[in-house]
């Protein structure tokens, strides 16, 4: 018989942490050990058997001297306290970068990504090794491919850097005064947006809860999508609101987000939204940006601009990594492409509304010759727009007839 | 699959919720080992011993009190067919405010005892059995402050226990009796009234809980019901956390060694 290991309980009790004590020193011993727990109080040593047997282990002796000290001897028990592998020895931590700061693009370190994993996992951190035993999920985005994009856990540093507040970090002071069909205009157009935000926000949303938990750069790159995009309905909807000038919620606005929303392929959505939704949307906010006749409409799309800038570089990068790693997907997305513009055939252009609005925000005035200045802007705005367009989607891999073909798919709403 | 036709009826007694949880994860352990099994809840022992006793069960889980009054009406041949571990090696303590430890057990005469429910082996019955052991009638020698809750589940639910212990950390009464599971559970869960309380005496090892079934029950099925129990593996990702709820970590075939002092005890009345 092996001799015991001795354990000085001192003061503690039972309790009151002797059970952390003795419980470190069992869990580091193999089945069959014995230690010795060595206490000056009676009461302790009456209590250890029945805590040993509690938690698996076996009580072999006891001395309870009058006056003591006492001392009780513990077997080891055979069960694990944790039903997994044992756990690995210390691994490689993620190295800081120069600046002491530690990234999540780092927190793998040299480890790959894993291209599939096991659709009923649960929520077991990076590192963490998962208890058998606990219920089954069912997450359907289980493939790195069909979701990863290379550069998509900077993407997510980026964006917790450059979290912004509408309440506070947009002069809102600066409107009022400003004439009414001026004022007017500028609802209609922050209310065409904010509308459009919606959208952005229910898109990604609608795929974080499938997302599988073995991938939390994705989970923590569309949470702060979501995120971007409610601060982007907050803004807009204050700016409207702000001026006092009530504005439309379209209906031809609604059947094109609509559409967007039947899309359930995750590269699908991401073509849809990130690169020629949002890619659209670019010009438009830097239009708008350009054209604001107060300083915080100008500001709210500058800062909306800077998270859309992220959201169409994960669209490229995503949709390019798509279809490098399956061709077939070139295919794919273009069909997902087709079948939502078949549902949007009868839309035609671009609201007169919010064609007018922009015009009366580029003239600034009523007067024919700022108007005929403004409508040239709005002109150029749709060149710029599509020009963009097919250069993005040259960027995710197409070529430039597949390219200009996706651009004279897109819906005339912009989104 | 109903399981109306199951191969064994268990009956357990419904002392709190998770016995629902248990079973269904239990009934899963017996189809696996391929001996169909239901169950069927009862709200007191009393009832199960007599649904043992007319075949509306096979099998009754009962507590050593509720084994003991079927043995008495089988005349001594109730058939055993395991126990948890801890059932192997019961025993009660008494507990005191810190500091206010008796040396011999006959200084509890003329102090408070609290005791758990009057049918509950461990928290009552046994503790006055073992004191008279040892030369303390405490029934007349003490004054006793019972704590009769939820009679007919034998201290299962441990409401009475807890009742003890808060009227010994109070000052209601001196000393109070209470089972070493649920002493060790109270702890575990950082129940305020026992951070003050000390053991001051623990009773000789006794068995609680049993399977048991009567003598005509089928050899062969007794003993595939048996072994599919025995294979009950604490290892099992399946079955750890009903048996964590069920308090067992390996069960035993059981027999009738450790029932002779509450037998007796019983007996005194």
């Amino acid at each position: 018989m092996s001799t015991a290991r001795r354990l000085e309980a001192g003061e503690l009790e039972l309790g009151g942490g002797l059970e952390v004590l003795v419980a470190a020193a069992l869990e580091g011993m193999r089945a069959g050990a014995r230690l010795e727990v060595i206490t000056p109080s009676r009461s302790t040593a009456l209590e250890l058997p029945s805590w040993a047997r509690a938690a698996g282990h076996e009580a072999v002796g006891e001395r309870i001297p009058p006056g003591g000290p006492y001392a009780v001897k513990i077997e080891r028990g055979p069960f694990a306290r944790v039903l997994a592998d044992a756990l690995p020895g210390p691994g490689t931590a993620p190295q800081l970068r120069g600046s002491g700061e530690l990234h999540t693009a780092d927190l793998r370190s040299a480890q790959e990504v894993p291209a599939q994993v096991e659709a009923a996992a649960g929520f077991a951190p990076l590192g963490a090794v998962a208890e058998r035993g606990a219920p089954a999920f069912r997450w359907s985005l289980n493939d790195r491919d069909a979701l990863w994009a290379d550069d998509v856990a900077e993407l997510t540093e980026q964006a917790s850097a450059a979290q912004w507040d509408a309440s506070r970090d947009v002069p809102w002071e600066a409107v009022g005064g400003l004439p009414e069909f001026i004022e007017r205009a500028v609802s209609q157009v922050m209310t065409f947006i904010a509308q459009n935000e919606y959208a952005a926000l229910y898109v990604p949303a609608g795929f974080l809860a499938d997302v599988n938990p073995a991938y939390p750069e994705m989970l923590m790159w569309l949470a702060s999508h979501v995120h971007d995009e409610a601060r982007h309905v907050e803004v807009f909807t204050k700016r409207s609101l702000i001026g006092g000038q009530p504005s439309y919620a379209l209906a031809s606005t609604e059947l094109s987000l609509h559409t967007l929303l039947d899309e359930r392929d995750f590269s699908g959505a991401a073509l849809l939204l990130n690169v020629l939704g949002e890619g659209t949307f670019l010009d438009l906010l830097r239009f708008v940006e350009h054209h604001a006749p107060d300083a915080a409409t100008r500001a709210a799309a500058a800062l909306a601009h800077r998270d859309e800038v992220r959201h169409v570089h994960f669209g490229i990068s995503h949709v390019r990594r798509r279809i490098a790693t399956d061709p077939d997907q070139r295919a794919a997305l273009i069909g997902a492409a087709e079948r939502r513009a078949e549902k949007l055939t009868e839309m035609s252009g671009l609201s007169p509304l919010l064609t007018e609005g922009l015009t009366v925000m580029a003239a600034g005035s009523l007067q024919p010759a700022e108007l005929a200045s403004g409508a040239a802007a709005v002109r150029g705005l749709t060149e710029t727009m599509e020009d963009n367009r097919i250069k993005r989607l040259r960027a995710a891999g197409f070529d430039h007839r597949d390219a200009r073909h996706l651009s004279d798919l897109h819906t005339p709403n912009l989104m | 699959m109903s399981r109306a036709g199951a191969e064994v009826r268990v009956g357990a007694v419904a002392y709190h919720p998770r016995i629902v949880t248990i079973w269904e994860a239990f009934l899963g352990h017996f189809d696996r080992e391929g001996v169909s099994t239901d169950y069927l809840l009862y709200s007191n022992y009393e009832r199960l011993v007599e649904a043992v006793l007319d075949g509306d069960v096979e099998i009754g889980w009962n507590t050593n009190t509720a084994f003991l009054a079927l043995e008495q009406r089988l005349g001594g041949e109730a058939r055993i067919l395991g126990m948890r571990d801890i059932d192997a090696q019961f025993a009660t303590l008494i507990v005191t405010r810190r500091g206010e430890a008796f040396g011999e057990v006959g200084e509890l005469a003329g102090k408070r005892l609290a005791l758990g429910s009057r049918d509950s082996g461990h928290a009552a019955i046994l503790p006055l059995h073992y004191l008279r052991d040892q030369g303390l009638d405490a029934a007349s020698e003490c004054e006793l402050v019972r704590f009769d809750t939820d009679l007919g589940k034998h201290g299962d639910t441990g409401h009475s226990e807890l009742r003890v212990i808060c009227a010994v950390a109070e000052g209601s009464a001196d000393a109070g009796a209470l089972g070493e599971p649920t002493l060790a559970a109270f702890r575990a869960d950082r129940v305020p009234a026992v951070a003050d309380l000390e053991v001051v005496w623990r009773s000789p090892t006794y068995y609680h809980c049993n399977f048991t079934a009567l003598p005509s029950l089928d050899g062969a099925l007794a003993q595939r019901w048996q072994e599919a129990l025995m294979s009950m593996s604490y290892d099992d990702e399946h079955m750890r956390h009903a048996m964590d709820l069920e308090g067992v970590k390996r069960w035993l075939p059981g027999d009738r060694a450790g029932y002779e002092s509450l037998a007796a005890a019983m007996k005194e009345g």
